[in-house]
Order: structure tokens, then C-alpha cells, then sequence
């Protein structure tokens, strides 16, 4: 990322955290849908599979929000979760379809 | 290492705001978290005795069983037996005795006994709320808030905990590593925060990575079950999955945890307490563990909720009898030899589901709950129906979940554990003060730097506030126990928060209006007079506590803390 000589800085954190909020929350549980599709969970909470995922939706989400500052502008950041979310998502779908 | 300046210079802006605003709420989370791993014998301490006969034997329960459910039928569904003979004192024969229906008032417990001719006699228990208030405050971080709101607020805070965290780590880690067992106490005040802040940070690094992400998931996992619900809808239409079933299977029935009153009930899986347990919330309250625990009762309820009506007032089918207390624990040695029974939950469920839940631990393996597992037999053919939270029988995947939990209890590895996170729990909360000092600290000195005389409204603001909150939890905290003896009932949860919040506003107000070095050094002279308090209390008021090693740790630790305050009060320096 020095390539450029950009810089990182804390310019436009509403944005950027809030992109890792909102955002966020829609790849996090596009990913929970991947994996747990993968793993042919029913996401019951007794489930030792459903607990799994919440741990790892936790874990992602507070990593994400510490890594959202490392975006150069709010709307790279809003730009690069959104194109995450629709990745994720959309093999969500796809692998629902196959595998159900 | 070498990370860019521009790199470190970000998380170091990052770590110092995000810091800044969950700091007063981590400290009184992780002071009340301490002072929660001696919940039970605190709990059992400030609770007056119940006024009961002796109890009977666990050989004799059967006949007080028999003689309760002639006089209270509808103790049939729920009631609790406890095992070891300090439970058994505030009660053989425990049930709740509203019915599961108040939402928000104190479930009120009965507790029954055989008097010396062998006749029924059903008290109310009241137990002390003073333990049960710090374990509140400690999940709520602090605020007196609906529990709901209180959660969201806590996983905000957790989250801004975990922020914290990494970027501590990225911001710091490079340069400390150079300076890492220097703690320059005899250089500038800055530089003496800076060392115990870092050196503090990097050694209990682990365990605060494992308290941001378990509170994560304590916080939101209502919600993340929500989610899971709607992504991958149950397959059968009868089984219905989620925190929605759950909870409302608590509700109706599933929801009292046994014997909540004396400390030993909340062995539970749960911490949740006496006040809200009945409702669906407090169900889901504190870890999922509970939202587990509920979902393995309703499991075994759901089909048969329909009929239960029928079951409990039609005369009992004919069936196998229920296995009596000593049949059960008699299973449960053969079983699982090593687990130590506490409580048995008898509910009637119907349909040959009758269930009995046997709360206890085992030494050798960690715990789901902060103080034990359960396991769940038949109550009338005693087959083993669930291990899936019984210590050492689980399976691996459920195994390795149930050490998540135990990490954030201490509920492994026996006492030495458990002190161990007392420490940590302390020197975490210490750590969170350092770092606001080092935040007044720094700040003052660049506003002199840039010529500034009166220090600016920000920096005397956040000072108080540090000074008050910090001084004003571990005295309120302090002053709760003082209280207990002469409360009513070891003190209600009303009195009890009361007195914490009336101690809180009081130190808060005071460094307000007291700025400066007087009032810092008055504050924390304060907060260490209340403390030192509390061991009196105990050694006026239950000599028999400081007769075990949890009360005598208590007492030390009260003591210790006292003088720890002192000291501040007497070296604190405002200096740059």
C-alpha cells in the first residue's frame, strides 16, 4: 500500500467505521451462511455447529472493525465491503443450491 | 520490526479515542468480574440463615417429597433438591414459588423441611442480592439499565475493548519490546503510566483477547442465533431451533434454575438471577450457555408442551415411579465417577420426558458455567439424555466450545485458577486506569507545551470522571457488603444497588467538585477507609466465613486493596 506514497490516517473514521458496522454485519452473516452451509449446520444454538459459527461471527466482526481504519477513504471502504458482501453472499446462494 | 511511522501512528490515534471511551466502563466490569469469582461464598455469607429445621437426610427426602407435593401439587413440574450439606441448610426441598409468572418482580422461592414429629414446614427463602448485584454490574458494565439496552451497550463497549486490543498490540508492540521490563518510576509521571500501562498490557495480552471476543459473543448472541435462525431454517417442522424457542419455553417452565436462592442454584450454568429469572429474557442472559441450557430443556419439552396440561392434573400415568434423590446419585457415580453432584432439577415434562437435571463439577475438567456443568437423566428410568454440558463427558466439539466459557469464568483447573483471574481481573481494571492517567497525563503536558495555563475543559472533565468512577465502583462495591449485615434479608436488590449507585454519585460528584491533587488523594483515602471496612465486617458478621479459604482470600484481598489505596493516596502526584 506504500506504493503510492498514500498515507494511512484516522481522515473519514465516521465513514470507514461505519461501512465496518453496517457492512460488516451483512458479510458476517453472508460468511456464517457459507460456512455453515459447508458444514451443514441448522443453526440451532444446541447445536455444537451453530455455536461455532457465532464465535466466529464475533471474531470477524471485532477483526474487521479493527482493520477498518487501514482503508484510504470512507468510500473505498464502503466500495470494498459492499463488493465482499456481494462475493459472499453469492456464494452463499450458489452452494445453498448445489448442496441443498 | 519495522512497521511504517504513518502505520503506527494511525493505530496509535486509534488505540488512544477508542481507549478513552471504553475505559470507565471496562474498569468497573473487570473490578466487579473479580470480585465475582467469590460470588458464591459472599453470597452464601450475606443471606440469612433460613429458618427451617434441621434437614433431612437425603435417605429421608422421599417422605418430605411425598409430604410437600400432598400439600403444593403443583410443585410436581419444578422443584429442587440439594445434595451437599451447606445447600441443604437453607433448604432439603427448594421451589419457586410464583409460579413462574411475575416477569420483573423477585421470584420468590419456598424452601421446605420436616420438623422434629415429621411434619411439612414451607418458609420463603430471601436470599441476600448483594453477590447477585456485582455479578449484574459486572455483565452491565456499570450502567443501571434494563437488561436489553444494558447488553447492547456492553457489546458496544466490548467491541470498542477488542479495537483497543489490536491496536494496542500493532500501535505499541514494535517499540516495547525495547523497553519492556523498564518501568521508570523515578523518571517523569508520564513515563511511570506508560511502562505499567505497557508492561501490564503485553503480559495479561491473552487473557484480555479471550474477555473482548467471549463478551462479544455474550453481548450479540441473541441476536447471532436470530440471524442463524433465519439462514438456515429448520428442516423438521417440529423442531423448532433458535433463541425464540428457547426462550419461551423458559417461560413456561423451563425457565427457573434450581434453588436460586442460596448461590449454590446459580451454580448453575447461569449466572442469571433470582430477580428476572423467570422471564424469557433473563433465560437468555449471560452467555449462551443459558440460551444452550434452554434449548436442551425445551428440546425435551417442546413436543409435549401441548399435553402437559393434561399430565399434571390428570392422575399420574401409570408408569415407573420417580427415582428418588439417592437412586439418582447413585446413577450418577456410576456414570460419570469423579463429577460431584450439588443440585438435582426434578421437572415433569410428560410423555415419559421426565427430566432430572444434575447440576455439579469435576475438579479435573473445566466447566461451561463459572462453577459447574449439568447433565440430564430420565427421572423415572435414569438414561443419561444429555452429557452435552457435563464436565469430561462431552463430546470434543462441544468440549472445546464449553473451554471458551471456562476461560472467561476461571471455571478450570481448581483454585489456583481462580485466583489467578482474581489477580488479573484486577490488574485489568488497574490497567484501564493507567491507561486514562496516561491520557490526562499527555494531554496536559501538550497543552503546556503549547502554552496553555488553565488546563482545557476536556482534560478536567475526563480527569474527574476517572477519578470518580474509579474510586466511586470499588468504594460502592466496598459499601455493599459493608451494608449487608444491616440490611433487611442481606439487603434486597433494590437497597443494594441503592447504596452502590448513592456511593458511586456521591465519589463521582466529589471529584467534580474537588479538582486537583486534594481531591484525587481525598477520593482514593476514601475509597481505601470503606474498603478496609469490608474485612471488619466480615470478621464482626460471619466469623464462620473467614473460617474458609475463599472468606480469608476475601478478607486479604479487601485488605490488601485498602492499603494498595492508601498508598495511592499518600504518593499520587499530579506532576508531569
Amino acid at each position: 500500500m506504500s506504493r503510492d506514497g498514500k498515507t494511512f490516517s484516522t481522515d473519514q473514521w465516521v465513514s470507514k467505521v461505519l461501512a465496518a458496522v453496517l457492512l460488516g454485519v451483512v458479510l458476517v452473516c453472508g460468511l456464517m451462511g457459507v460456512v455453515g452451509v459447508l458444514s451443514h449446520t441448522d443453526g440451532s444454538p444446541r447445536s455444537a455447529s451453530g455455536q461455532y459459527l457465532m464465535w466466529m461471527a464475533a471474531l470477524v466482526w471485532s477483526m474487521l472493525l479493527s482493520v477498518c481504519f487501514l482503508f484510504r477513504s470512507g468510500r473505498q471502504a464502503w466500495g470494498g465491503l459492499s463488493v465482499a458482501s456481494a462475493v459472499v453472499w453469492g456464494l452463499f446462494f450458489v452452494l445453498r443450491s448445489v448442496l441443498a | 520490526m519495522k512497521l511504517r511511522a504513518d502505520f503506527v501512528q494511525l493505530y496509535r490515534d486509534v488505540h488512544s479515542w477508542v481507549g478513552i471511551i471504553a475505559g470507565l466502563f471496562l474498569f468497573v466490569a473487570f473490578y466487579a468480574g473479580a470480585v465475582t469469582m467469590f460470588e458464591e461464598p459472599l453470597q452464601s455469607w450475606a443471606s440469612a440463615p433460613v429458618a427451617l429445621p434441621l434437614p433431612v437426610s437425603l435417605e429421608r427426602t422421599p417422605e418430605l417429597l411425598q409430604k410437600a407435593l400432598a400439600a403444593h401439587p403443583e410443585v410436581r413440574t419444578d422443584y429442587t433438591i440439594a445434595v451437599t450439606p451447606e445447600d441443604a441448610q437453607r433448604g432439603r426441598l427448594t421451589w419457586d414459588g410464583s409460579g413462574g409468572q411475575v416477569h420483573h418482580a423477585p421470584t420468590q422461592v419456598m424452601a421446605a423441611g420436616l420438623d422434629a414429629e415429621g411434619n411439612l414446614v414451607v418458609v420463603p427463602k430471601t436470599p441476600s442480592d448483594a453477590a447477585r448485584f456485582v455479578d449484574v454490574l459486572h455483565q452491565q458494565v456499570g450502567l443501571p439499565l434494563p437488561h436489553t439496552p444494558a447488553m447492547i451497550l456492553m457489546g458496544i463497549v466490548a467491541l470498542l475493548y477488542a479495537i483497543a486490543l489490536v491496536s494496542g498490540v500493532i500501535a505499541y508492540l514494535p517499540a516495547l519490546v525495547k523497553t519492556l521490563f523498564a518501568v521508570r518510576l523515578g523518571q517523569s509521571v508520564r513515563k511511570r503510566w506508560l511502562d505499567l500501562h505497557n508492561l501490564l498490557g503485553l503480559f495479561s495480552l491473552p487473557f484480555h483477547l479471550v474477555m473482548a471476543i467471549s463478551s462479544v459473543v455474550f453481548a450479540f448472541h441473541g441476536q447471532i442465533f436470530a440471524l442463524e435462525h433465519l439462514l438456515f431454517p429448520a428442516p423438521v417442522a417440529g423442531q423448532h431451533g433458535g433463541m425464540r424457542g428457547g426462550g419461551h419455553d423458559g417461560e413456561h417452565g423451563g425457565g427457573p434454575r434450581p434453588d436460586p436462592a442460596s448461590g449454590s442454584g446459580v451454580h448453575g450454568v447461569m449466572r442469571t438471577g433470582g430477580g428476572e429469572r423467570a422471564s424469557p429474557a433473563s433465560v437468555k442472559e449471560n452467555s449462551s450457555a443459558a440460551a444452550a441450557e434452554s434449548a436442551v430443556v425445551s428440546s425435551h419439552e417442546g413436543a409435549s408442551r401441548v399435553s402437559r396440561v393434561e399430565t399434571s392434573s390428570a392422575a399420574v400415568p401409570a408408569q415407573l415411579p420417580v427415582l428418588a434423590p439417592t437412586d439418582i446419585l447413585a446413577l450418577v457415580t456410576r456414570q460419570a465417577p469423579g463429577f460431584v453432584p450439588e443440585v438435582l432439577n426434578y421437572m415433569q415434562l410428560g410423555h415419559g420426558k421426565d427430566v432430572v437435571r444434575v447440576f455439579g463439577y469435576d475438579a479435573r475438567y473445566p466447566t461451561r458455567g463459572p462453577t459447574g456443568g449439568f447433565m440430564v437423566l430420565n427421572s423415572r428410568t435414569g438414561a443419561v439424555q444429555s452429557g452435552e454440558y457435563m464436565p469430561g463427558h462431552q463430546p470434543a466439539k462441544f468440549a472445546i466450545l464449553t473451554s471458551f466459557f471456562a476461560l472467561h469464568f476461571g471455571s478450570f483447573g481448581g483454585a489456583p485458577v481462580r485466583w489467578g483471574y482474581v489477580v488479573l481481573g484486577l490488574a485489568g481494571a488497574f490497567l484501564f486506569y493507567t491507561g486514562n492517567q496516561l491520557w490526562i497525563v499527555s494531554r496536559r503536558r501538550r497543552e503546556r507545551q503549547s502554552g496553555v495555563v488553565v488546563e482545557t475543559r476536556g482534560t478536567r472533565l475526563l480527569a474527574a470522571l476517572t477519578t470518580g468512577c474509579t474510586t466511586g465502583c470499588v468504594a460502592g462495591i466496598s459499601a455493599v457488603f459493608c451494608a449487608v449485615p444491616v440490611l433487611p434479608f442481606g439487603g434486597t436488590y433494590g437497597a443494594v444497588s441503592a447504596v452502590y449507585y448513592s456511593v458511586f454519585c456521591l465519589f463521582v460528584g466529589a471529584a467534580f467538585c474537588l479538582p486537583g491533587q486534594r481531591g484525587i488523594r481525598l477520593l482514593l483515602g476514601a475509597a481505601g477507609v470503606v474498603t478496609a471496612c469490608v474485612p471488619l465486617m466480615l470478621c464482626l458478621h460471619g466469623a464462620h466465613l473467614l473460617r474458609t479459604p475463599e472468606g480469608l482470600g476475601v478478607a486479604g484481598m479487601a485488605a490488601l486493596l485498602s492499603a494498595f489505596l492508601f498508598a495511592g493516596a499518600v504518593k499520587h502526584t499530579r506532576e508531569i
